[in-house]
Parts: structure tokens; sequence; C-alpha cells
């Protein structure tokens, strides 16, 4: 009976074949197990290529000590295990579990990696809203200072940045928002402040959302067909103010500009 | 790993089991029994089965394998007993697994 020429038969076939790779060897030669039983000038040639070699691997190691001086110097036990492993996976068993010290003692990290199995990767969450979130009327009006999320190269952020620093650039937005605040007064001096209430609270609130969204957004003619009425109510009331305002703002010359974006 | 290259190795550790005296004919046929010949072979090899024995009188395990060749046995029987057979014979050897761990 002769073993060693049955392994080397069948480890040379299996790993010429595709049955097993080198690692497959490896798992069961390991480096403690070839320190034992490699002869030392085995032993020197695997230096010799592993020091001239780009990269050492399983392959090169096998390569190196050659299948049928594994066959003639390994323990003929460690050899069976890791041809039964090979069978096992053959016939569809799966890999069965290698022993502990063999996987322990894996000289490359990249060998020691387990056969690649599939991970399932679970699909991507939707991307999120880009649709830009007009910042609050006080936040708009005074200096606007990124957060240190936005800036700390978040491009999601600095694209939400760009609107409204376009917005502050602008010196008609600067100047309605001005209108905006100088007109409160108007209104609440109003004697009949029910129905600006209500606007502020039902049309007024979302439209200043809608300004700072999109320019689409911000041509809403039903809502300020409204609010002109309910500003002309107030003009009545308050005409005076409203001439101090526009002989005090020096800096709104177009005034029909003014009164078109309304 | 395809079909045939599974078939080509079993095929070849058979050819090398035999040829190594891992096992004997009389082992091989101890795990692919007539029934599992009857069962997997196609009629043409148990026909010639059949034939080289009455030629020679007899019918030995020897000659059963001189037609059922190792590729013949990994083709057309199943794996598992062929490996049932490599195994057998490497627990007689002493190589199996148990003593692979305690060593």
């Amino acid at each position: 009976m002769n073993i060693k020429a049955f392994f080397v038969a069948t480890l040379s076939t299996a790993l010429d074949l595709g049955i097993a790779t080198p690692d497959d060897v490896l798992r069961h030669v390991t480096p403690d197990v070839l320190s034992a039983h490699l002869p030392r000038p085995l032993w020197a040639r695997l230096l010799t290529a592993c020091v001239g070699a780009p990269r050492v691997d399983a392959q090169l190691v096998v390569e190196t000590i050659g299948v049928p001086n594994l066959c003639e110097h390994v323990p003929a036990p460690i050899l069976w295990a890791c041809i039964e492993e090979l069978a096992v996976r053959a016939l569809g068993g799966g890999i069965i579990a290698a022993p502990g010290p063999a996987a322990t003692s894996r000289p490359n990290p990249t060998t020691a990696a387990p056969p690649s199995r599939p991970i399932p990767l679970s699909t991507p969450p939707p991307p999120a809203e880009t649709r830009p979130t007009p910042p609050p009327m006080p936040v708009a009006v005074g200096p606007s200072i990124p957060s240190p999320a936005a800036g700390e190269g978040d491009g999601d952020a600095r694209s939400r940045l760009a609107p409204s620093q376009r917005f502050r650039q602008s010196n008609t937005g600067l100047g309605r928002l001005a209108a905006n605040s100088a007109r409160r007064p108007q209104a609440q001096a109003a004697p009949a402040p029910a129905a600006p209430a209500e606007l502020a609270s039902d049309r007024g609130t979302p439209q200043r959302v809608k300004r700072g969204q999109t320019e689409s957004d911000y041509v809403d003619s039903e809502t300020f067909v409204g609010g002109k009425d309910d500003w002309k109510n107030a003009l009545a009331v308050e005409d005076e103010q409203l001439v101090d305002w526009s002989a005090a703002d020096e800096t709104v010359t177009n005034g029909d500009e003014l009164g078109r974006k309304r | 790993m395809s079909t045939d290259q599974r078939q080509a190795w079993f095929a070849r550790m058979m050819e090398s089991g035999l040829e190594n005296d891992i096992f004997a004919p009389s082992d091989v046929l101890a795990h692919a029994t007539p029934d599992v010949l009857a069962s997997h072979l196609p009629a043409e090899l148990l026909s010639r089965v059949l034939a080289s024995s009455l030629a020679a009188g007899s019918m030995t395990p020897e000659r059963v394998l001189e037609t059922v060749t190792p590729e013949v046995m990994a083709k057309h029987l199943p794996h598992e007993v062929l490996w049932q057979c490599i195994a057998a014979a490497a627990a007689r050897a002493g190589v199996d697994k148990a003593k692979a761990v305690g060593s």
C-alpha cells in the first residue's frame, strides 16, 4: 500500500481540476505543520521563493514545495483531513470546519480568509429628499452661519446653502423682508385684525416657506390677491406710516419691481 | 466546481487507490454492490460485464473492474458510494480524521 502516492495523485488532480485551491491545502498544512515536518532544504527553497516573490500566498507555498514533497513529509492524517474536506465539499456537504489550531496559524491574513460567500446586501435607503427647506424667517434676516455639520464637506448641505445665499445676496429679497417687518406693525395697528391674523396663520406662514423654496412657488397670485385687499385696508388705516416707510427706504428705488413681486 | 471536474477527480482517486493498493477491487465491489451496479450502469455496460464473465467462465471483482473502470464508475455510480469506498480504505490505513485530530 502506497498511501503517499495516493495522496499525491489525489491532491494533484484536485488542484489541477480546481477541486481544491492552495488555500484549502494550507488550511490543513499550516506553517506550524511545515515547520515541524518539512526538511530544512525545502524550507530554504521556500524562504528563497518567498523573499523574491512580490506576493506570498498559498499558491506560492504549495507550488514551491510541491505536492509530492508535501505528501512525502506531512503526516498522512493531516493530508487525509484535507482530502476529506475536499470530498465533503465536492459531494455537496458543504465545507466542514477546519481544526481550530489550523485556522489560527495562517501566515498570511489574505489567505486566512474563508471562502467567499455571498453577502446579502440590503437595498440602500432611498435618497434623501434634496428639496431645500427654507430657513425660518429670523434666520433669513439675521446672519446665516452654516452649522458645523453643513461645513464638514457635506455636498448636500452645501447644495442647500446655495438658495439661501442667493436669497440673501438679492437686495430685493432684503427689501421685501424689511418691508414685511415694517408692515407688520401696520397690520397689528389695524382695528380689524381678524382677517390678517387668519392670513398669518393660514397663508402667511406657508407663504414664507414657498418664498424660500423655488421661484415657481414664489409666485402665488391667489395668496397675494387676498393679501392685497387686506393690505389696502391696512393702508386706509395706517397711511402715515406707509408714507414714512417709502420716504425712509432709499435703497428700494424700483418700487415697481417691489410691487410686481408682490 | 463542475460535474466533469468532480467526476474526473473521483476517477483519479479510484484509479490511484487501486494502483497504490489503497483498496482492492473486492473493496470496490463491497460498496458498489450488484444492486448499485444494476441500478446505475447502463444496459450496454451490464451486457459487457456479463459477456466478459461468461467468456472467462467466472465473474471476479477484478474482471468486473476491467469493464467497470474508474472512469466508468465515476461517470455512472454515485460519488457518495465511491467516497465511502475511499474513506473506508483510509480508515483501514489509519489516516482517518479522528486520528488526524488526535495527532
